[in-house]
């Protein structure tokens, strides 16, 4: 027997649900992709490396957007987001409030005009690092390649400036969200994952302490579109970052915070370490940890630091991070636990590892009868006709995301072809 | 290349670097699990503990050797560690643990397995740590007090209230309660030297130049006196009042005692002493403390478990007996002086019957850390730390792994 609705819905437009997309749709699957930001990417477009190659995020990105826009069976919504699914494989009824862009695409708008404009927002693609105007390009790799603007902080005299200037029907201020249905066959979920609250953990100083940034955000601090172009100067007084700290486990295995390790983070700042030594020769890194958890070919990444004489291993959680009033430098209490000794060190920056939380632990795929754990990652293959990919089974990092994706693909196709 | 690596990790420097072979005591394991929760089998090692502790030094700071050593089952080590005493368990440590593995407590059971370790004689701790005996210990001074009254004293003396009609002078009061001092004393000197022996050959050995006994005493007074590094701990430490307020209180109650013990004899001071006579006035705002600061302990274990600690038995028994102390002593007085002779005297019996408890059981109970921490401190002080040594074995430890570290493929 074989299901009458051949379409595909992907939920997440991150690397998991871009890759599940154009694999279906090239193999002759239509596909929906939804996404809730105004562009595609998620976590990896903000990346600025990959481990352990060291190469962009962005060329991959390319080539997958190159694979959506040359392929007529994938239909993308951004700004969108899944309100209810109903039914069951093969025949779902899924709603989709899609919000709005207020900018057309009808004509281009000229980047004059934006130069004009006053009211400023916290960059969301930056991590809240720097301000973007309230009409803006999410990021220059941005797909799909359009404006986007934020109404609500519009000032009048902006909005004035936007009526008078900009081409015939660029703006439509009038948008309003669209409730759609779509009726599919095979459901994907791959709606990713957000960094743990790093200000719950008060002993490291995150919020309290301007120098001290989480790992997400250090690599925005490193990326050419990041704040501050890839310079590493730190966010409280624009100095040069010469010695930096790496705090592992902030949060996570620990009963109180984030029980479960994230897998991800002690590569994750590995590869900041190595950009890190890479950008600057004199630069010092330092690595606070309870065991470095490098799995198969990503040992050789970390025994290659270790040979490095511009970077330090310190076994031992850090206990507390304390700023410096005059400075705004930070002293970092720790013990090395294989010497026996405390440590109390100065740093430019504290770097905090932050773990991985799925966010179906915030918001579910509302389906009743999906089944998450108790930290809320999704368990998988629960009901007939609905796949999971990514961050929202396990934290994974990128390479794995997306061979769960291609899985995940295949689960579909095989369910729809009965 | 892998494996050649591994080897030129920096290893633990107290264990596998200095060639002690660990040698695990299974039973030690168990009998601490027995003694206050296995919390410690759930550590990882990450450190917090000890970055966190606000009094533990720089050098081989402690709680988290204590906790690999307590996985290990390294007992010859942790009964043999000054710094087990040197904590005063504000549990700080334990309010970072992120596996909950309670380093606070681990501290405190090490410290009690240790009072059971020094004891002499051996039984004497036996009895005071299993719950079942504790109607025999609560009893038994009850009934030699009981007889000795039966014996040579009166239950019921005619006219004022004066208790020497009770239990004579010095017959069999004095008596009595030298014998028991002494036997006291005897047990708490073979239980401190051999404890100040183990101290010698535990994981903080002399070092080279100490500052000798008198520097050791010096700081062990001042701490004792102050409760510095006690108040360090934690600043809104309620424990840090109670417990100076126990202390002194205590201290002034054992003054006022010798002072009259020996004014008797001396002096053929008479007592009761008049209520506005200096020892009697140092006596009386010493049970007001002693009567304040216990009561105070009582009530926040019972209240805040979280700061306290985990409770066992022997806290219980010590802090209890301690309080029965104060309250029994302050009714007593205060029965006298309203004249209800009956009341008064079965008082002062409690009194006498706690107070012989309190003696007996003093090098067994965790009473005996008065005794343990002290030499623990004036140890530290004394012999195992001179801080400028200390400092420097760390600098060259860190050279050589350096140089170790450099060139990792020499294999």
């Amino acid at each position: 027997m074989t299901l009458e609705n051949k379409t595909i819905l992907v939920i997440g437009g991150g690397i998991s649900g871009i890759t599940a997309a154009v694999e279906a749709a090239e193999v002759g699957f239509e596909v929906i992709l939804i996404e809730k930001e105004a562009y595609l990417g998620g976590r990896v477009a903000r990346t600025y490396k990959y481990f352990p190659k060291m190469c962009p995020p962005s060329c991959g990105m390319e080539i997958n957007f190159k694979r959506i826009r040359n392929n007529p069976r994938i239909k993308v919504l951004t700004l969108s987001e899944v309100t209810k699914i109903t039914g069951d494989a093969g025949n779902f009824e899924v709603s989709v409030r899609k919000n709005p862009r207020f900018v057309t695409g009808r004509t281009a708008i000229p980047s004059s005009v934006v130069d004009k404009l006053s009211s400023e927002i916290d960059s969301d693609f930056n991590l809240g690092m720097n301000q973007t105007k309230a009409l803006y390009y999410p990021h220059p790799m941005a797909f799909p390649p359009q404006y986007v603007l934020d109404k609500e902080a519009l000032s009048p005299e902006d909005r004035a400036i936007l009526e008078n200037e900009c081409g015939e029907g660029a703006i439509d201020f009038d948008q309003q969200p669209e409730e759609l249905t779509f009726k599919v066959g095979a459901i994907i979920a791959a709606t990713g994952w957000s960094p743990y609250d790093a200000q719950k953990m008060e002993n490291l100083g995150f919020g309290r302490c301007e120098n001290v940034i989480t790992n997400v955000m250090m690599e925005r601090l490193s990326d050419q579109t990041g704040p501050t172009q890839g310079r590493l100067i730190r966010p409280s007084d624009q100095k040069e970052i010469k010695n930096i700290a790496f705090a592992q486990c902030a949060g996570s295995r620990d009963e109180k915070f984030l029980p479960y390790c994230s897998a991800v983070c002690c590569m994750g700042s590995l590869k900041q370490a190595r950009y890190v030594l890479e950008k600057d020769p004199e630069a010092h890194v330092s690595i606070f940890y309870i065991d470095i958890r490098t799995i198969s070919r990503h040992e050789k990444f970390y025994y290659d630091l270790l040979e490095n004489d511009r970077v330090t291993f310190i076994k031992g959680k850090v206990a507390k991070v304390a700023e410096d009033p005059n400075t705004q430098d930070l002293l970092i209490e720790a013990e090395d636990s294989l010497q026996g000794a405390k440590i109390h060190q100065t740093f430019d920056l504290v770097v905090l590892a932050t773990g991985v939380v799925p966010n179906t632990a915030h918001a579910k795929i509302p389906y009743e009868g999906l089944q998450y754990d108790e930290y809320g990652f999704i368990r998988p293959n629960g009901v007939k006709g609905i796949y999971s990919a990514g961050c929202i089974q396990r934290p994974s990092d990128v390479s794995r995301c997306v061979r769960q994706a291609t899985g995940a693909a295949l689960k579909a196709i095989q369910c729809l072809k009965g | 290349m892998t494996a050649s690596v591994v080897e030129n990790r920096p290893q633990d420097s107290m264990a596998a670097s200095k060639g002690k072979l660990v040698e695990p005591d299974l039973n030690f394991i168990r009998e601490i699990s027995r003694l206050g929760g296995d919390s410690f089998k759930k550590c990882y090692q990450c450190a917090t503990c000890s970055a966190t502790c606000p009094i533990s030094p720089d050098d081989k700071p402690f709680p988290r050797k204590e906790m690999v050593w307590s996985i290990w089952g390294w007992k010859d080590h942790l009964i043999k560690d000054p710094d087990v005493w040197l904590c005063h368990q504000c549990n700080d440590c334990s309010a970072v643990c992120p596996r909950e593995g309670n380093p606070g407590d681990i501290l405190a059971v090490i410290r009690k397995y240790s009072y059971l370790y020094y004891a002499f004689p051996k039984f004497m701790g036996k009895f005071l740590y299993e719950p079942k005996y504790l109607p025999i210990i609560a009893a038994l001074p009850f009934v030699i007090l009981f007889v000795i009254v039966a014996l040579f004293g009166n239950f019921q003396p005619e006219g004022d209230i004066v208790f020497k009609k009770f239990l004579s002078h010095p017959f069999p009061l004095d008596f009595l309660f030298i014998l028991v001092a002494m036997f006291a004393l005897v047990s708490a000197a073979v239980g401190g030297m051999r404890f100040w022996k183990a101290l010698q050959e535990g994981p903080r050995p002399p070092v080279n130049n100490p500052r000798g006994f008198t520097a050791g005493l010096i700081e062990a007074v001042k701490e004792v006196a102050t409760h510095k590094q006690f108040n360090e701990c934690d600043k809104a430490n309620p424990r840090f009042y109670s417990h100076l307020l126990t202390f002194y209180g205590f201290v002034a109650l054992f003054i006022t005692t010798s002072l009259v013990f020996l004014g008797l004899y001396l002096l053929d001071l008479e007592t009761p002493l008049p209520l506005l006579n200096p020892i009697k006035i140092l006596g009386n705002l010493g049970a007001l403390a002693f009567l304040i600061g216990t009561g105070m302990m009582l009530y926040l274990r019972l209240t805040d478990e979280e700061r306290a600690g985990k409770n066992s038995y022997n806290d219980w028994l010590f802090l209890g007996l301690m309080f029965g102390l104060a309250v029994s002593g302050v009714l007593t007085e205060a029965l006298r002086l309203a004249g209800i002779a009956v009341a008064a005297y079965s008082m002062y019996f409690v009194h006498l019957a706690l107070i012989l408890s309190m003696m007996v059981y003093f090098p067994f109970s965790k009473f005996a850390h008065l005794l343990y921490r002290t030499l623990a401190i004036v140890y530290y002080h004394g012999y195992a730390a001179s801080a400028s040594e200390a400092k420097e074995a760390l600098m060259e430890n860190k050279q050589e792994l350096k140089d170790e570290t450099v060139q990792p493929n020499a294999a």
